[in-house]
C-alpha cells in the first residue's frame, strides 16, 4: 500500500500541497483528480523524491521509502521525454537495466512490452522516428518494464486517440488485476469513471473528495432524473423546472428517496416514454460539488 | 542494485551515444589523419638539407679529398664531394641545384646564392692541410714527423650561458602539444557534459531517469561517461603523435622517451582538470533548457580556464617564472601549468604531489556544489534558473 501522508509543501508564496493524505491499494486503479495547478505533479512527484515535501512523507507499508523500494515504482512523468535518438527497443531495456534488471531479462522484457504494445515490428526504430501515439506507448513500456510494485502515471491518456485510450485503459486494468497498485492523474473525468475504482479529488492541495467510485456515487443524497417521451426532453413538472446542463440534456435534481414508479407512471400520461433514467450523480458532478472554484 | 552498478550504466549510455556521433567520429579520423600526414611531411622537408654538395674542378694537392672530407668531419659538416671535368660543367651543376659550391683548384671557390664561412673553413683548411703533406714530404720529414707536423689543433668548447640543445628543444615542443591538447579537451568534453545535461532537461527525460538514481549519480554517471571518451581521444591522438615522432629521428634525442612522459603527464592532468571542470559544466547545463541560454552560461568556464592557457605558455618560454609557478598550485590553472613544467623541467615531487592534492579537495568540494545546483535546477523548466535559486531549491 503506498501512502500519502499529510503532505505539505509551498514554492515561495504558492501553498502546493496543504496536507494531503490518501492511500493507494495494490490491485487497485486510483484515479487523481483536480483542477490544473491543485498540486496532482507534485504530490507524485513526492513518490520519487523528486520534490522534498516541507512536512509529511509518502511510505511503502507503513516504512519510508529508500533507494532500493524505489526501484520497484514505475513512473511516468507528465511531461513526456524519451532520448530521441536511441532505439525504441534499446531505450526500454536500458531503463529495465537502471532499475536493476541484468542485461538478458532487460532485453526480453523490452521485448515483451513492445509486443504487448503492437510495437515488435518498431523495436529497432529511432524514438523520433515514432508516430505520438507511439511514442507515448514506448514511454510507457519505460515506466513498466520492470513489473514495478506501484505504477505512477501523469496524465498518462493525455494526447491520446481514442482507440489509444482504450489500449492504454485495457493495459492498465490488465496491470491492476496482476496486484498492480496504479495511481493515474487526469483531467478528462469521464475517462477516469472508466477505468479507476478510486478516486481522490483534490483542490488547493488538499483531497476534497475520496474514496470507491462507486460507493461515492451511491452515496450522494441526490439523484438526476432523465426522461425522454416521444422522443423530446419531458419538461412537464415533477414539481419544479428541469435544469438543463452544459450539454443540453434537461435534468431533474431529486432526492435519492423519490418514489421511480410514480414518477413512470406520470410521464407515461403524456405520451410513450422512449427514455428513463433515473442516476446518481457521475463523476463530472462529484468533482463540480467538490471544486469550489 | 548498486548505486555503482546504476552510474556505470548511465556512463556507459553516454559513452556510446557520443561515440557513435557522426561528429565525433569525423573529429576522431581527422585529427589522427593530420598527425599522420603532417609529421612525415615536416620529416620530408628536413631530408631536403641533406649533405652538403661540392664540385671539384682544377688541380689540387695531392691528398686533398680525404683531407677536406676529415676537416668537413671536425666541422660537423656531412660533406659529399664529386669531380667535374671543366669549370663550365660544374657552374652548371650548381645552376641545376646538383651541388651547392664548386672548389676551383686553389683559387676560388664558388657558391649559388650565399657564401658559407663553415664550408669555407673545411675546403681551405683541408687543402692547406693537403699541401703542407706534400711540402714535409718533399722536405724529407719521417711519416711520424709529419704527423706530428700537421697534427690538429683541437679545443673543448665551453659556454657560460648554454643555448638550447635539440632535447630541450623537443621537450618544449612536447610540453605545447601538451598544453594545446590538453586546453582543447578539457573544455571540449566539459561542454559535451554540459549539452548531455541540457539535452536531458530540454527533452525532460531526465525525470524518468531521476525516479531511478539520485542525481548525483545521474551527473557523476555523465562526467564518467565523456570523460572516458576524451580519454580515448587523447590516447588516440598522442598515441599517433607518438608513433609519428617516432619515426622522425632526429640524432641524439630520445623523442620516444620524452613522448611517453608527456602521454602520461597528459592522462594524469587531463583526468584531474577534466573532472574539476566537468562538474562545473554539468551544473551550469542544469540551468538552462535551450540552446540558446546555454551559450550564454558556457563563458563562465572558458573564461576561467583561459588564464590557465596563458600562464602555461609562460611557464613554457620562461621556466623558472614566479607567477607560473604560482599558478602551477592553483586548481583552475594546474592542469595545464603544472603539466607544462613538468614536461619541460625536472619539478620538485612534493610540488606535484601539493598540486594534485590541491585540485582533488577543490573537485571533491565542487562535486558537492555542483551536485546541490543541479539537483535543484534540473526539474526547474522555462527559463534560464538563476544558481542562487537553484542553490535554495535544493534545501527545500
Amino acid at each position: 500500500m503506498l501512502e500519502f501522508v499529510d503532505l505539505h509543501k509551498r514554492f515561495g508564496d504558492v501553498v502546493a500541497l496543504d496536507g494531503l493524505s490518501f492511500d493507494v491499494q495494490p490491485g487497485r486503479i486510483l484515479g487523481f483528480l483536480g483542477p490544473n495547478g491543485a498540486g496532482k505533479t507534485t504530490a507524485m512527484r513526492c513518490v520519487f523524491d523528486l520534490v522534498r515535501p516541507d512536512a509529511g512523507h509518502v511510505a511503502w507499508n507503513r516504512a519510508p521509502i529508500d533507494s532500493s523500494v524505489h526501484l520497484r515504482f514505475g513512473y511516468m512523468p507528465e511531461e513526456r521525454g524519451l532520448y530521441a535518438k536511441m532505439r525504441a527497443g534499446e531505450q526500454i531495456a536500458y531503463f529495465a537495466r537502471l532499475s536493476g534488471l541484468h542485461r538478458g531479462e532487460a532485453a526480453e522484457a523490452a521485448a515483451r512490452w513492445l509486443a504487448e504494445f503492437n510495437l515488435a515490428d518498431r523495436a529497432a526504430s529511432k524514438v523520433e522516428e515514432l508516430s505520438h501515439g507511439n511514442q507515448q506507448r514506448v514511454q510507457l513500456a519505460c515506466a513498466l518494464v520492470h513489473d514495478p510494485l506501484v505504477a505512477v502515471l501523469d496524465e498518462p491518456f493525455a494526447g491520446l486517440d481514442p482507440i489509444g485510450i482504450e489500449t492504454m485503459a485495457d493495459a492498465l486494468r490488465q496491470l491492476a488485476s496482476r496486484g498492480m497498485a496504479i495511481l493515474f492523474s487526469s483531467h478528462q473525468l469521464d475517462l477516469v469513471a472508466d477505468v479507476c475504482q478510486d478516486v481522490v479529488i483534490i483542490d488547493h492541495g488538499r483531497s476534497v473528495l475520496q474514496g470507491e467510485v462507486m460507493e461515492l456515487r451511491h452515496s450522494s443524497p441526490i439523484r438526476f432524473l432523465e426522461v425522454d417521451v416521444n422522443g423530446r426532453p419531458w419538461t412537464a413538472r415533477v414539481g419544479e423546472t428541469p435544469a438543463v446542463d452544459d450539454n443540453g440534456r434537461h435534468r431533474y435534481v431529486l432526492d435519492r428517496n423519490a418514489d421511480i414508479g410514480a414518477l413512470l407512471s406520470q410521464a407515461r400520461e403524456d405520451g410513450e416514454v422512449t427514455r428513463f433514467s433515473f442516476e446518481p450523480p457521475n463523476l463530472t458532478d462529484l468533482f463540480r460539488e467538490a471544486v469550489v472554484r | 542494485m548498486s548505486p555503482t552498478r546504476q552510474v556505470f550504466e548511465l556512463a556507459r549510455r553516454d559513452f556510446v551515444q557520443r561515440a557513435k556521433s557522426k561528429a565525433f567520429l569525423l573529429s576522431m579520423v581527422l585529427t589522427v589523419g593530420i598527425v599522420f600526414i603532417i609529421i612525415p611531411l615536416s620529416q620530408l622537408i628536413d631530408r631536403d638539407s641533406g649533405p652538403t654538395n661540392v664540385g671539384l674542378v682544377g688541380n689540387l694537392p695531392i691528398g686533398s679529398v680525404p683531407s677536406i672530407e676529415q676537416q668537413a668531419n671536425l666541422l660537423d659538416i656531412d660533406i659529399a664531394l664529386t669531380t667535374y671535368p671543366d669549370l663550365a660543367a660544374a657552374e652548371q651543376a650548381i645552376t641545376d641545384g646538383e651541388i651547392d659550391a664548386v672548389l676551383n683548384g686553389i683559387d676560388e671557390i664558388i657558391f649559388r646564392e650565399e657564401s658559407s664561412l663553415r664550408l669555407s673553413a673545411a675546403l681551405t683548411g683541408g687543402v692547406a692541410t693537403a699541401q703542407r703533406q706534400v711540402v714535409a714530404g718533399e722536405l724529407g720529414l719521417s711519416p711520424e714527423e709529419v704527423g706530428e707536423l700537421l697534427y690538429p689543433v683541437s679545443f673543448n668548447e665551453r659556454t657560460i650561458e648554454p643555448s638550447e640543445t635539440e632535447e630541450d628543444r623537443a621537450r618544449e615542443g612536447a610540453a605545447l602539444v601538451g598544453l594545446l591538447l590538453l586546453y582543447i579537451s578539457i573544455l571540449m568534453f566539459g561542454q559535451f557534459v554540459m549539452m548531455g545535461v541540457m539535452e536531458e532537461k530540454q527533452t525532460r527525460v531526465v525525470e524518468v531517469v531521476l525516479s531511478r538514481v539520485k542525481p548525483t549519480q545521474v551527473l557523476t554517471g555523465k562526467v564518467l561517461g565523456i570523460g572516458l571518451l576524451g580519454l580515448i581521444q587523447i590516447l588516440a591522438l598522442g598515441g599517433a603523435i607518438l608513433i609519428a615522432v617516432t619515426l622522425v629521428d632526429i640524432a641524439d634525442v630520445d623523442l620516444t622517451g620524452i613522448g611517453l612522459k608527456t602521454l602520461g603527464l597528459l592522462i594524469l592532468w587531463y583526468l584531474l582538470g577534466y573532472t574539476f571542470y566537468s562538474f562545473m559544466y554539468g551544473a551550469l547545463g542544469a540551468t538552462v533548457s535551450r540552446q540558446e541560454d546555454m551559450q550564454g552560461v558556457a563563458m563562465l568556464p572558458v573564461l576561467l580556464i583561459l588564464p590557465g592557457f596563458f600562464l602555461g605558455q609562460l611557464a613554457l618560454l620562461e621556466p623558472g617564472n614566479w607567477i607560473a609557478e604560482v599558478a602551477s598550485f592553483v586548481p583552475l590553472w594546474s592542469p595545464m601549468v603544472m603539466a607544462v613544467r613538468s614536461t619541460t623541467s625536472v619539478v620538485p615531487l612534493w610540488q606535484v604531489m601539493t598540486s594534485v592534492l590541491l585540485i582533488v579537495l577543490t573537485t571533491a568540494l565542487l562535486i558537492k556544489l555542483g551536485g546541490r545546483i543541479y539537483r535543484g535546477a534540473i526539474l526547474h523548466t522555462g527559463s534560464k534558473t538563476k544558481l542562487r535559486t537553484a542553490w535554495r531549491s535544493a534545501t527545500d
